[in-house]
C-alpha cells in the first residue's frame, strides 16, 4: 500500500519517495488517505465524514469506494 | 593534484563534465580542473570559477594518436594526475587505451571493453533478463521496408532510436521515417524501433569498484525534460527494488567506474531502457544530496580508501537553470588560436 509512504504536507501536497509522483490532495481526500493508511475501514471513515460533511453515511460511504477505486488507478492501493 | 574533465558543453544538451568539475573542487578546493573541449564556445571554457585551464582537441573520430598526444602535452606544460572522460564518442578510445595512459602516469577508473559491450542496446536484453527485470520489445532496423515491418509489428506510439544517440516517440509513418533518416544521417545504422514502456521514467547514478561492490548510489526521478529528453528537474527517491537492481548489476558484471542506468518503472515493473557507461549530465545532485561519485571515483583511482554509504534523503530536488556569463573576446581568441586558454 503506497499511501502509508506518502509525506504529506499541511496543504495537501503529497509526495511518494519511491517514485517521485506528486499529487495535489483536497481536504477531505487528505482525510481520507490519512486514515486508510491507519488501517481505519471504510465504514468508520465515512461515519466521521458524514458527520463532518454533512452528508449521510450511505453516501460517504459510496464516495470513500469511489475514491480507493482512483487510488487504485493511480497504482497508490493495490 | 590535476584531473582532465571533458564533456564541458553546458549548453542545453549538457555534457556531464561541468557537474564532475564542480564535484571535485567541492569536495576539496586544492583540485585543478583541466576542461578537455572540442569547440572554442564550450561554455565550460569560460565557466573559470570551475575549469582552471581549457585545451581544445581533436574529435575523436581522428583516433587515438592526437588525443594521447595532446594528454601528454597537457601533461607536461601544465600537469595531469587523471583524467575523467564522459562523452560516449570517446570512451571506446579512453577504455581501449586506458593502460597506456596508466603508463604515462594519467589514471583512470574505466570499465574494460567486454563491460562497455553491455550497455550496446543489442546486449541489453541479455543484460535485462540476468538483473530479472524488463526489456521493451525491440526491433532493428536497416531500410525503410524493415522500419515499416518493425512499426506494424509493435504498433503506435514508439520508439524511433539510434544505436548509440537520440531517442524520439513517435505516433505515425511519415514520423518515423522522419526520424529514422534523421538519426542514420547523424549515427549511422541500425536504428531502433522500440515499443513504449508505460511507467515513471526513473534514473540511477553510481559508480563500480570494479571487483563487485557499489562505490555509492542515487535515483531520482525526472520532473521536466528538454525536448531531447535531458533532465531539468528532478526528485531524489528511495526505490529500494530499482537500487537493489543497480546494486546487482554492479556486483554480477564487476562494473569499474561510473554509470547511469535509465529505467521505465510501473509499480513493481522495471524496464531497461538505457545504460551509460560514464556519469550522467546530472551527477551533481548525487554530489548535492551528500553521495559525490566523483571524488569517490577520484580517490579510488589513486588507492584511497574511500566512503560507499548512498545515504541521502528522498524529495530532495534538482532545478537547472540558464545564467549568462559576460567575459572578453581575447578568451576565445586563445582558444581559437593557441588551443588553449591563459588558465
Amino acid at each position: 500500500m503506497r499511501i502509508e509512504n506518502l509525506a504529506i504536507n499541511k496543504n495537501g501536497f503529497a509526495f511518494d519517495p519511491t517514485t517521485g509522483e506528486t499529487f495535489t490532495l483536497n481536504d477531505t481526500a487528505r482525510e481520507i488517505i490519512e486514515d486508510l493508511a491507519k488501517g481505519i475501514d471504510e465504514k468508520e471513515i465515512a461515519k466521521k465524514l458524514s458527520k463532518e460533511y454533512e452528508v449521510t453515511e450511505e453516501e460517504a460511504f459510496n464516495d470513500v469506494l469511489d475514491f480507493k477505486e482512483k487510488l487504485k488507478l493511480y497504482g497508490l492501493l493495490s | 593534484m590535476i584531473v582532465a574533465i571533458s564533456g564541458i558543453n553546458d549548453t542545453d544538451n549538457p555534457g556531464p563534465g561541468i557537474g564532475v568539475a564542480r564535484s571535485l573542487k567541492e569536495a576539496d578546493a586544492s583540485i585543478k580542473t583541466v576542461g578537455l573541449s572540442y569547440d572554442v564556445q564550450d561554455p565550460g571554457n569560460y565557466m573559470d570559477f570551475v575549469i582552471d585551464k581549457s585545451y581544445i582537441l581533436t574529435y575523436p573520430s581522428q583516433g587515438w594518436e592526437p588525443i594521447f598526444d595532446r594528454l601528454l602535452y597537457i601533461k607536461e606544460s601544465y600537469g595531469l594526475d587523471a583524467v575523467i572522460p564522459t562523452l560516449d564518442a570517446e570512451l571506446p578510445l579512453y577504455i581501449k587505451y586506458q593502460e597506456e595512459l596508466n603508463r604515462a602516469g594519467i589514471k583512470t577508473f574505466l570499465p574494460n571493453l567486454e563491460q562497455f559491450e553491455l550497455r550496446s542496446k543489442e546486449n541489453l536484453d541479455k543484460v535485462s533478463e540476468k538483473l530479472e527485470i524488463l526489456y521493451p520489445k525491440t526491433k532493428k532496423v536497416f531500410n525503410i521496408d524493415q522500419l515499416k515491418e518493425a512499426v506494424n509489428e509493435i504498433g503506435f506510439p514508439c520508439v524511433v532510436k539510434g544505436n548509440y544517440y537520440k531517442a524520439y516517440k513517435v505516433k505515425s509513418l511519415p514520423e518515423a521515417v522522419y526520424y529514422f533518416t534523421e538519426i542514420s544521417n547523424e549515427w549511422g545504422f541500425p536504428i531502433l524501433v522500440q515499443e513504449v514502456a508505460k511507467g515513471e521514467e526513473l534514473n540511477v547514478v553510481g559508480a563500480g569498484d570494479g571487483k563487485g561492490g557499489s562505490l555509492g548510489l542515487v535515483a531520482v526521478k525526472k520532473m521536466t525534460t528538454t525536448h531531447l529528453g535531458k533532465i531539468w528537474n528532478g526528485v531524489t527517491i528511495k526505490h529500494d527494488k530499482l537500487l537493489k537492481v543497480a546494486e546487482d548489476f554492479v556486483k554480477r558484471y564487476k562494473w569499474k567506474g561510473p554509470f547511469e542506468l535509465e529505467c521505465i518503472v510501473d509499480e513493481e515493473n522495471i524496464v531497461l531502457i538505457e545504460i551509460n557507461p560514464r556519469f550522467p549530465a546530472w551527477v551533481y545532485f548525487a554530489t548535492g544530496v551528500g553521495v559525490n561519485l566523483p571524488k569517490r571515483v577520484l580517490d579510488v583511482m589513486f588507492g584511497k580508501n574511500v566512503g560507499t554509504t548512498s545515504s541521502y534523503k528522498s524529495g530532495k530536488m534538482m532545478v537547472r537553470y540558464t545564467y549568462e556569463l559576460i567575459t572578453d573576446i581575447n578568451n576565445l581568441s586563445e582558444l581559437a588560436t593557441k588551443g588553449e586558454s591563459n588558465g
